[in-house]
């Protein structure tokens, strides 16, 4: 055992945060609980530092449940505790904010998928991987610097004055995803999903997020305006690389337009 | 050096009493834009708001507009042996530039060493070689920011074995080396003495009253053998005695009450804030709640209010 007048400042925080974090000390293992906390009346030095270590773990797993509620409720409580206590014993937090305290998360659920090391992969981690990283990327987009979250715009609005607004996400998934999560947050209890591929764009207006589910062709039209396209020529991109008609997509263009400006994903 | 100190301790003495503020949460975002409650003044948690370019920023902006604001900090980490961080500190300055605060609070703390962060508030060594690393960061600090800094006594769990001076005279000195301000928490008191075997009123008494710029008041969890500062309930009667106290011996200063966690509606909120009132006057009597106090084990306690993906749906 150290005497404790030997312990430099450096060491006694090493110390106590290894024991927070991990539940053992990082630093020198001589370093006894007693030698370093006082006992009080009603508790011993060991029940003082004990209510750090447990107000670190339930506070940080209460934080990753806010940040990722649908994905709590999909895995179920007792899993996602244990997912999310190994990612916090992995990735420590290492950011003055609590807001990425998950960002690791969606890559860490993918290196340690269960079937990782079997050929045969099941279909839920794929979900689950999904949802994780959708759920995060939500809570990006509500917190993204943008000039001016509204827009005045009518059906009537020429087409080529048109562009998306400046907070407009696509997304593409493996599984119905957003489907999943609007149904989650207006109480539906949805059952795990079957895989199919699915399409949706997240908006904010008024700086309130609108999450859409969108269909395939519509995605791309919208990726190609993303890229600075015209409508004029995102329709032709379409027609060129997916076997569309010019003439159907013209034809379908107006109900387009009219539920884009309806959604929030256009602007001028 | 000295100079600076003598700037920021003549800033810290003109700084204004706004009156009896709450803190600003999302729960009650819509409600104080819609009704423009008569709260006179509120503190704002530095981090739920300098990363956020979306509703909170946009929200925090009209209110500024309409309130006295302090901007009070749980990141900040002085007593920690890391570098202090300049991102954070650069961040803190431009969100003060923006919203105008009255001052800017953080705590007596540090929150994590080797890049790390527990998100918690913990307990500094109390001792001549921690005064004296936490007094250069907060002149580096004040410095940076070109303002003084205001710092709270936190709720401990635990004491050092190597900690050679109480915390009041810790503060203390704080104040007199670098010209910092204040903040009391008396609940932070009463739980660090219950919790510590030391006496709160003795603490309070012992303070250098004259650099107390705000008090905090809060409700916390008792859990029989120690107490969690939770501030998800009520203020008990023995922290209102000690309010009572640090009010005479300040000649009264801007207080708030923080409620972090079950927040109830904004008008129960207010109403327990407006308590204060009756506790500035010695003469009132004490009875006016008696307190059931219910013994938990499951008490988290709560520095932060977590504004995490809060999207309001
Ligand atoms: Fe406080």
């Amino acid at each position: 055992m150290i005497e404790s007048n030997d312990i430099s400042l450096p060491q006694l925080q090493n110390w106590m945060q290894g024991i927070l974090v991990k539940g053992r000390p990082s630093a020198d293992e001589r370093m006894t609980i007693e030698s370093v906390v006082n006992q009080s009346q009603r508790l011993s030095a060991l029940r003082h530092l004990n209510i750090y270590r447990s107000s670190y773990i339930a506070r940080l797993r209460a934080c990753m449940q806010n940040q990722f509620v649908a994905l709590a409720y999909a895995l179920g409580a007792g899993l996602f505790e244990s997912f999310a206590d190994q990612y916090l014993d992995s990735y420590p937090s290492e950011s003055y904010t609590l807001n990425t305290l998950g960002e690791k998360f969606p890559a860490f659920l993918e290196k340690t998928r269960p079937d990782a090391s079997l050929e045969q992969k099941e279909s839920w981690p794929d979900f689950i991987i999904e949802l994780a990283g959708f759920e995060y990327r939500l809570s990006e987009i509500f917190d993204q610097e943008a000039a001016g979250d509204q827009m005045v715009l009518t059906p009537n609005t020429p087409d080529n004055l048109l562009k998306l607004t400046p907070v407009l996400h696509l997304f593409h998934h493996q599984f119905p995803i957003c489907q999943y999560y609007l149904d989650f947050i207006q109480n539906k209890e949805p059952d795990l999903p079957f895989p199919g591929k699915t399409y949706c764009a997240v908006t904010r207006r008024d700086y309130k997020l609108g999450l859409f589910v969108i269909r395939g062709a519509q995605y791309h039209f919208l990726k190609s305006m993303q890229e600075g396209k015209s409508v004029k020529k995102s329709m032709k991109y379409l027609a060129k690389n997916f076997e569309f008609k010019i003439e159907d997509l013209e034809k379908i263009w107006p109900e387009w337009k009219s539920t884009f400006i309806a959604s929030g994903f256009l602007s001028v | 050096m000295i100079k600076k100190r003598d700037q920021y301790r003549e800033i810290i003495n003109a700084l204004p009493n706004p009156g009896l503020g709450l803190g600003l949460r999302s729960k009650h975002f819509n409600y104080i834009l819609e009704h423009n409650p008569a709260v006179d003044w509120f503190e704002v948690i530095s981090e739920n708001f300098m990363d956020s370019g979306g509703r909170p920023r946009h929200i925090l902006r009209q209110v500024a507009e309409r309130y006295p604001l302090v901007m009070h900090g749980v990141s900040l980490s002085i007593g920690s042996t890391d570098p202090l961080n300049k991102e954070y500190l650069g961040k803190l300055k431009s969100l003060a530039a923006e919203v105008k605060p009255l001052w800017i609070s953080d705590h007596l703390c540090w929150t994590g060493v080797n890049s790390l962060n527990t998100h918690d508030l913990l307990p500094v060594l109390l001792n001549e070689e921690s005064l004296k690393h936490i007094c250069s960061r907060i002149r580096i600090a004040q410095d940076f920011m070109e303002r003084p800094l205001v710092f709270e006594n936190p709720s401990t769990y635990l004491t050092f074995k190597q900690s050679t001076i109480p915390e009041w005279e810790f503060l203390k000195y704080m104040a007199e080396e670098t010209g910092c301000g204040l903040l009391l928490d008396v609940n932070n008191v009463f739980v660090s003495a219950f919790n510590n075997d030391f006496d709160p009123v003795n603490y309070i008494n012992q303070l250098p009253h004259d650099r107390i710029v705000q008090m905090h008041i809060a409700g916390h969890q008792h859990c029989g053998d120690y107490i969690i500062d939770t501030h998800d309930r009520n203020v008990v009667r023995e922290v209102w005695k000690l309010f009572s106290q640090a009010w005479q011996l300040t000649g009264g200063v801007a207080t708030l009450l923080e409620w972090d966690s079950n927040i109830p509606e904004f008008d129960v909120y207010h109403a327990e804030l407006l308590k204060a009132k009756q506790y500035m006057n010695r003469m009132t009597g004490y009875d006016l709640d008696a307190d059931v106090q219910n013994y938990l084990d499951a008490a988290v306690s709560n520095p932060v209010d977590f504004l995490v993906n809060d999207f309001k749906w």
